[in-house]
C-alpha cells in the first residue's frame, strides 16, 4: 500500500455547525465519545498502509494541530514522509488570505508538495466524514478499473444536499451524470473520496489554476466527465457528513445502534486518536446510567439516560442528564436537568439549572461557557 | 555526548510474584493489570516523571515478554527522550559466558553499573515495581541531600500491632536508622521500609562490589547491603512518607487495593490530575452501558460493555457483562466475560477469562465459613463451563488442552 498517498481536506468550518465551530475546524469536532472527525479518514488511510498524510488547513486550526501533534498516534511521526501539515501558505500570498473556494483551490495552495509527493496514487479525502473505509480495497478496486478516477459513493442519502455531490451510474458501471449544489436527483452520493493518479492530479491541478476554477466536483467531475472515466466504488457500511448541529446531533445518536458500532468500530482497522491518560470512569453509589456512551475518566454519581459522555465529565448527584452530548471535561453541578444539550468543552452547569433542547434542535453550549 | 544526570532511577521489575499465582502464571508482577486502566509499574513510572526524573532502567527476568512490550520506547510516560528516558536492562552474558541472572536485587543493579555509569549521576533511586503510590521523589532527594546520608530510605508509619508483618527500621531522634529488623516479633518502631531507596551513586557503588565480593551475600538490599553500610557506621536516613501506600504481593492485598480505588476522592487519588498516572492506553470506542444495566460504585473502562449488574467492581476494557449476569466486589480484567445469568464475587478474573451462562464464581464471606473464604481467581485464559461452580478461595490456570483450543 506504499503507492497511495493520504490528502485530507481539513480546512472547512461548516457555520451551520454553529458553536461547535466557533473556535476549530470541522475536522476537529468531538465525536463519538474520545474521538475527533478527523481521527476515522486519518484511521482509514493508516490501517490501510499508507503511511504518508498531507492535511490541507486554512483557518481556526489551532485545535486540530494541538489533537494531531506530531502524529504519533496513528503512526505517522516518520523520519521520512508522515503526516505533514499543510498551512495555505502559498495561497495567502496571492489571494490576501480569503477561504479556499473548494477542493482544486486548496491543492493548487500546496502545488509544491504534490509535486513531491513519492508514490503514483493519491487519495483525497474530506474532513467531515465518518465512516471506517476500507481504503485497501478502494485503492484495489480503482487499480482493477484502469478508471481516471474512484469515487466513493453510498446508496442511502447521509448528506446535506447543498452540500453534497450526486452521481448516477450508467449500464457500462461508470459514473454517467454528476450533479452538486442543488437538489438530490441522482441515485449514488459521492463521500468526496476520489482515489487517482498523481499526474492526473497534477495536471488537473494546473488546469484549474490556470482557468480560475477551484471545486473538484463541479469543475472536474462534472465539467470534465466527459473526458475522464469516473469508477463508482459503493461503500456498503456506515457513513455520515457532519454538515449541521442537528446532524452532528442525529448522527451522534446513530451510534447506539449496534449495527452502527460494529461498521464503525473493529478491533482489526482500530480507530485511532489522541491518548490522554485517563483513569476508568466511576459509577458513584446512587448512579444510574441506561444506554450511554462514555469515555474514560468521567465521574459518574447522578442519572443518565440515552447520552454520550467525553472524557472527563463530572455529573454530580441528583442530575438528570437525557438525550445530550456532553464534551470532554464538562461538569453538572447537582440538581441540574438536562435534556438534548450539546455542551462543548469544558462547560459547567451549575446547582438547580434546567436545560432544554429538542431533538430536532438541540441546545448547542459553547466552549468554557458557564450556565 | 555528555550525559549527566543529577539522579536516575532504577526500577526492581524482575521479580515473579509468586503469591499471586496465576495472575502471574505468564507475565511479571509489575505488569499484572490494576485499578481499571493501569499496570502495577505505571505508579512508580508514573512518579518519576512527575518528580523531574527522566532516565529509567526497568530491571526485568521473570517472564519479560508482556512488559517489555508494554513499556516500548516510553512513549505513554514521556519517557522517550533522546538523553535518558527509560531502559529495559534484561540479565545478559559477558565475556567468557561470565554474566548469570539476577542473584538478587543488589546484584541486579551491580551487574547494570556499567548503565549507571553512563549517567554520571550523584543519586541513584533504587524502586521496587510492586506498590501502588503517589510520591514525589524529588522531595525524598532534598531530604537525602539535606541530611547528607549515604542512603535514605523512605518509611511509612504504620499501626504499631501490624509493624510486625513489615521491615522495620529503628531510628534515633534525627531519624537516622541505626538498625534494620526484618518482621520482628517486638517490633521497637512503627516506621515499614517501602522499598523505595535513595543512594549517593559513590556510596552505592562501593557497597555493591564489597557485596558482590563477599561469597556469604545472597545479593539483596534489605538483608545485605543495608546492613553492610550500618555495620560500617555509614548515615542512613529515614525519609517519613505520609499519604497512600499499598504492597500488592497477595492475592488479598492486590484485590484490596483494586477496591481502594473505587474511593475516587481518597487513596492514591486517580482524579487528581495535579500527580496524572500515566498508562498505555489501548485503542477501543467508549464504554457502552446497556438500557437494563445498574451499576453502582464500581470503575468501567473504555471498550466495554456492561448489560447486567455491577457493584462494588473494578471492569478493565474490553469485558463483557451481559443481560442478568451479577458482578459483585470483583475484578475483571480485560477481555472477561460474564454470560447472561452468571454470577461473580468477590473474585479476580484475568485477560480473556469467560464465565458461561448461569455459573456462579466465588462467594461472599458472609456465606462462607470464615476458613474457607477466600478471593477466587481465575487465571488467564480460563474458561468456566455454564453452569459450573467454583468455590471461594479457588484458584484455576488455563490447562494446556485449553490452551490448545
Amino acid at each position: 500500500m506504499n503507492n497511495l498517498h493520504g490528502i485530507l481536506f481539513a480546512y472547512h468550518c461548516n457555520p451551520r455547525l454553529r458553536e461547535l465551530t466557533e473556535h476549530r475546524t470541522t475536522s476537529s469536532i468531538p465525536f463519538g465519545g474520545r474521538y475527533r472527525i478527523i481521527d476515522f479518514m486519518l484511521s482509514s488511510y493508516v490501517n490501510a498502509g499508507i503511511t504518508d498524510v498531507g492535511v490541507i488547513l486554512h483557518e481556526s486550526y489551532q485545535s486540530l494541530l494541538d489533537h494531531l501533534g506530531s502524529g504519533k498516534n496513528w503512526d505517522l511521526s516518520r523520519i521520512r514522509g508522515g503526516l505533514k501539515i499543510l498551512p495555505p501558505f502559498a495561497y495567502a500570498k496571492k489571494r490576501d488570505g480569503g477561504k479556499f473556494r473548494g477542493e482544486m483551490e486548496a491543492l493548487a495552495g500546496v502545488y509544491t508538495y504534490l509535486q513531491q509527493i513519492h508514490q503514483d496514487y493519491v487519495i483525497l479525502g474530506t474532513g467531515d466524514l465518518v465512516a471506517n473505509l476500507p481504503v485497501g480495497d478502494i485503492f484495489k478496486a480503482h487499480l482493477d478499473s484502469g478508471a481516471d478516477i474512484t469515487a466513493v459513493c453510498v446508496r442511502p442519502p447521509v448528506g446535506e444536499p447543498e452540500y453534497t455531490t450526486y452521481f448516477s451510474i450508467g449500464p457500462n458501471g461508470l459514473v454517467s451524470d454528476v450533479s452538486c449544489g442543488g437538489g438530490n436527483s441522482l441515485p449514488y452520493e459521492s463521500l468526496d473520496v476520489y482515489i487517482l493518479s498523481k499526474s492526473l492530479l497534477l495536471s488537473l491541478t494546473d488546469y484549474c489554476a490556470s482557468h480560475n476554477l477551484y471545486g473538484f466536483s463541479k469543475d472536474v467531475l462534472q465539467n470534465m466527465g466527459g473526458t475522464l472515466s469516473i469508477s463508482p466504488y459503493i461503500f456498503q457500511g456506515y457513513a455520515a457528513r457532519i454538515q449541521s448541529s442537528a446532524a452532528y446531533y442525529a448522527k451522534s445518536m446513530e451510534l447506539f445502534s449496534p449495527k452502527v458500532r460494529s461498521s464503525l468500530f473493529h478491533a482489526d482497522h482500530p480507530i485511532r486518536t489522541k491518548v490522554r491518560s485517563d483513569p476508568s470512569t466511576y459509577y458513584g453509589p446512587e448512579a444510574k446510567p441506561r444506554n450511554c456512551l462514555a469515555a474514560d475518566g468521567c465521574i459518574i454519581e447522578g442519572e443518565v439516560e440515552n447520552s454520550i459522555l467525553f472524557r472527563g465529565v463530572r455529573i454530580e448527584k441528583d442530575v438528570r442528564v437525557k438525550n445530550c452530548i456532553l464534551l470532554q471535561d464538562t461538569v453538572i453541578r447537582s440538581g441540574a436537568i438536562l435534556n438534548c444539550v450539546i455542551a462543548d468543552k469544558d462547560v459547567v452547569i451549575n446547582q438547580g439549572r434546567m436545560l432544554m433542547g429538542h431533538d430536532s434542535y438541540p441546545l448547542v453550549l459553547a466552549k468554557d461557557s458557564v450556565i | 555526548m555528555h550525559m549527566k544526570k543529577e539522579c536516575i532511577a532504577m526500577l526492581l521489575a524482575g521479580g515473579q510474584g509468586s503469591r499471586l499465582c496465576a495472575l502471574t502464571s505468564k507475565v511479571a508482577k509489575p505488569a499484572v493489570p490494576f485499578g481499571g486502566k493501569y499496570r502495577i509499574i505505571d505508579f512508580p513510572l508514573s512518579n518519576c516523571v512527575n518528580s523531574g526524573i527522566d532516565t529509567v532502567g526497568v530491571l526485568t527476568q521473570y517472564q519479560p515478554l508482556e512488559l517489555s512490550s508494554y513499556i516500548g520506547i516510553g512513549q505513554p510516560w514521556d519517557l522517550d527522550r533522546t538523553l535518558g528516558g527509560v531502559h529495559i536492562l534484561p540479565p545478559y552474558v559477558r565475556e567468557g559466558s561470565k554474566g548469570t541472572w539476577y542473584k538478587g536485587t543488589a546484584n541486579a543493579i551491580y551487574q547494570n553499573m556499567g548503565f549507571i555509569a553512563q549517567f554520571d549521576p550523584d543519586y541513584v533511586l533504587v524502586l521496587s515495581g510492586d506498590h501502588i503510590y503517589k510520591m514525589d521523589y524529588s522531595v525524598l532527594l532534598a531530604h537525602h541531600k539535606r541530611s547528607k546520608a549515604a542512603c535514605t530510605i523512605s518509611v511509612l508509619e504504620v499501626p504499631m500491632e501490624e509493624a510486625s508483618r513489615f521491615g522495620i527500621m529503628n531510628v534515633d531522634k534525627e531519624d537516622f536508622i541505626y538498625e534494620f529488623e526484618e518482621k520482628p516479633k517486638k517490633p521497637k518502631s512503627n516506621l515499614a521500609s517501602m522499598g523505595i531507596y535513595c543512594f549517593t551513586w559513590k556510596k552505592l557503588r562501593q557497597y555493591l562490589i564489597a557485596d558482590e565480593a563477599n561469597p556469604a551475600s545472597s545479593n539483596d538490599f534489605g538483608g545485605d547491603v543495608i546492613p553492610a553500610m550500618l555495620s560500617a557506621g555509614e548515615k542512613i536516613s529515614a525519609y517519613r512518607f505520609s499519604g497512600y501506600w499499598k504492597d500488592v504481593g497477595t492475592i488479598v492485598s492486590l484485590w484490596d487495593a483494586n477496591m481502594d480505588m473505587l474511593s475516587v476522592r481518597s487513596g492514591v487519588r486517580l482524579y487528581d490530575d495535579t500527580w496524572p498516572v500515566y498508562c498505555r492506553t489501548p485503542t477501543m470506542p467508549p464504554q457502552l452501558i446497556g438500557s437494563g444495566a445498574v451499576i453502582s460504585h464500581s470503575l468501567v473502562t473504555c471498550g466495554s460493555e456492561v448489560y447486567g449488574k455491577v457493584e462494588n467492581s473494578v471492569l478493565f476494557h474490553s469485558v463483557r457483562v451481559e443481560p442478568g449476569a451479577e458482578i459483585r466486589y470483583s475484578i475483571l480484567m480485560p477481555g472477561a466475560v460474564v454470560e447472561s445469568g452468571a454470577v461473580v464475587e468477590y473474585a479476580i478474573l484475568a485477560e480473556n477469562t469467560k464465565v458461561g451462562t448461569g455459573a456462579h464464581v466465588g462467594a461472599s464471606p458472609d456465606q462462607t465459613p470464615a476458613e474457607d473464604w477466600g478471593v477466587t481467581v481465575l487465571g488467564s485464559g480460563v474458561a468456566v463451563p455454564g453452569g459450573g461452580t467454583v468455590p471461594p478461595k479457588a484458584m484455576l490456570e488455563q490447562t494446556e488442552k485449553e490452551g490448545i483450543r
